[in-house]
């Protein structure tokens, strides 16, 4: 599971709080870096489309939270070093195995092989 | 409702899924180049998301794009992380993604697994929540209306095939399978049609089977895949296909092969009758040959209905002559494997008594749970309503831990103009922009719009 994935993710347990699904917290056992082909413009687009305060915090629970500022600066889609910084957090930083874990309700959901299981039962839904 | 809905699904989409995931990688199952489109067409660094991606067959299509796709099936989402995509489990009825965080959103093939129109509905809002303001999603769910032919019903049961004869890998398709057989064995065939246990016939048919038995046991081996591909593939709503002679002729030289590598002196007027029987009805059965594509959902569609096991009766006398025919034992295996498919209307054609009497005989419980007749009306009709839920889900279940499991995989087909007319009232979030045909698939394409419910 990619950094930029567990952007879009967010807990749909019942009876939670408007946004007390979302960011799910990192909880890694197994961690690798996978090289991926750097594209500054394409890095570029997703400033605007992740949420940037999940980000940090995922990237901090991974021992990556130097790599990014606290807020993208002005005129980051220039800034090449700050491109490749990020294009490394989002992309080259994989959780192979761990748990998410949903904020409001405590609720955990496993990461095998890379792969989230954000299945609910039944009755959570 | 929910409970039985979700209790068909688990059955029979679920389980199902799981079973076949190994063989889901075959070539067979190429992208359609309309969906490729779609995809190459997003723009560079859009975020697109696959629900229910399978073994992600579309995730590698433009690498300008990031895809994240996601199904129900484990085995299906783990071949697709071992090519390196993007996957997580999830339900499409809650999709674990917050809202419109997608610039684009796939649907191929997946909605028509869901067995209310409720939860079809419920399938696409979630999909419509997920994708951002102006971003498009493309649905693509099957048609009940095909070209060469139509469903009955909407409501269906596909039995997998897990391996057909494939023309195109330059493998024996059922056609060359067929010309072997009669070039091969129809001669010995015809003898032993008219020949009883005379002597040096008998040698000389033991002689010419053990120089076969390699030959045999690959066409053997190929006639299975086509017996059941054929013996599952009729449409419900095709008459019978009594003008393809080239295939009644040649099941009958091979059905005839296959009795003939029994003992001789069985009561042979009895077994005729039963045999000819039986051909006939497997003759009326056979669609034109043509590969088998998942792509052409009705080939293989049959309705649930009254259950048949008696073309299973005639492999079985055959098989309990001659426990170590191996062909014989392959081919009771397949008709008994596929009468537990439930092929409909077919005590109707035979007139036989023997047959009938038989048939009462061995009817296998636990196949018989899902197909009695009287539910036929209960099954085949929509899901909605109440009253059936019990009788499904009994049935499903043990339909599900029967044997033999011809895997059936549960099908909602949509009529021409049902998924739009569905997005138009149910989804007004969702403003469709092309509404097409394509595949055997009745396709949509949407955009986004602030109005509506989120």
């Amino acid at each position: 599971m990619k950094l930029l994935t567990h952007n879009l993710l967010t807990s749909h347990v019942r009876g939670l709080r408007p946004g007390g699904g979302y960011p799910l917290g990192i909880q890694a056992t197994e961690v690798k870096l996978s090289p991926v082909d750097f594209n500054a413009q394409f890095v570029a687009r997703m400033v605007p489309k992740v949420q940037w305060a999940a980000l940090l915090q995922a990237a901090q629970s991974l021992g990556h939270g130097s790599d990014l500022p606290p807020e993208p600066a002005p005129g980051y889609e220039s800034d090449e070093d700050f491109l490749r910084r990020l294009h490394h957090v989002l992309l080259e930083v994989e959780v192979v195995e761990g748990i998410l874990r949903c904020p409001d309700s405590g609720h955990e959901f496993p990461i095998t092989k890379g792969i989230p299981n954000m299945l609910l039962a039944e009755e959570e839904t | 409702m929910e409970k039985e809905a979700s209790q068909l699904e688990k059955d029979h989409v679920h389980h199902v899924y799981e079973k076949i995931a190994p063989h889901f990688s075959d070539a067979r199952y190429k992208a359609w180049p309309k969906v490729q489109k779609f995809i190459s067409n997003q723009e560079l660094g859009s975020l697109i998301a696959d629900i229910g991606c399978g073994n992600g067959k579309y995730l590698h299509i433009n690498s300008k794009v990031y895809k994240l796709g996601c199904d129900y099936c484990f085995p299906l989402v783990e071949t697709a992380r071992n090519d390196g995509h993007e996957v997580m489990l999830c339900h499409s009825l809650c999709l674990p993604y917050r809202n419109e965080c997608f610039d684009a959103v796939l649907s191929i093939a997946v909605i028509h697994h869901f067995s209310t129109k409720e939860r079809r509905m419920q399938a696409i809002k979630e999909m419509a929540r997920i994708l951002r303001i102006g971003g498009q999603i493309m649905i693509y769910v099957w048609a009940m209306e095909q070209n060469r032919r139509k469903f009955e019903k909407q409501d269906i049961f596909v039995p997998w095939n897990p391996s057909p004869p494939s023309c195109a890998s330059g493998n024996p398709c059922s056609r060359g399978i067929w010309k072997l057989i009669n070039q091969k064995d129809k001669k010995l065939a015809l003898n032993q049609h008219s020949h009883k246990s005379d002597g040096p016939l008998e040698a000389h048919r033991k002689a010419k089977s053990s120089s076969y038995v390699g030959e045999k046991e690959i066409m053997c081996t190929l006639f299975e895949k086509s017996l059941r591909w054929s013996l599952v593939s009729k449409s419900l709503g095709s008459a019978l296909d009594l003008s393809n002679q080239w295939h009644q002729g040649e099941i009958c030289t091979y059905c005839t092969y296959n009795f003939h590598l029994s003992e001789p002196d069985r009561k042979k007027d009895f077994e005729q009758t039963r045999q000819s029987s039986f051909m006939k009805y497997i003759s009326n059965l056979l669609p034109s040959c043509r590969p088998i594509s998942e792509d052409n959902a009705f080939e293989v569609a049959v309705e649930p209905g009254p259950l048949v096991s008696y073309h299973s009766v005639a492999f079985k006398s055959c098989s309990k002559l001659s426990q170590d025919t191996k062909q014989l034992q392959v081919a009771a295996d397949i008709t008994h494997d596929c009468s537990s498919v439930c092929l409909p209307d077919l005590v109707s054609h035979n007139k036989d008594p023997a047959v009938t009497q038989q048939l009462k005989i061995d009817h296998h419980p636990k196949q018989a749970t899902f197909c009695r007749p009287q539910n036929k009306s209960k099954i085949s009709s929509s899901l909605e309503g109440t009253g059936r839920e019990d009788t499904i889900s009994t049935q499903n279940k043990q339909q599900q831990t029967s044997s033999n499991g011809a895997c059936l995989r549960y099908y909602h087909v949509f009529k021409k103009g049902e998924l739009a007319e569905l997005i138009e009232h149910q989804v007004p979030e969702l403003r469709i922009i092309h509404s097409y045909f394509d595949h055997a698939n009745w396709c949509v394409i949407a955009e986004k719009t602030p109005g509506g419910n989120i």
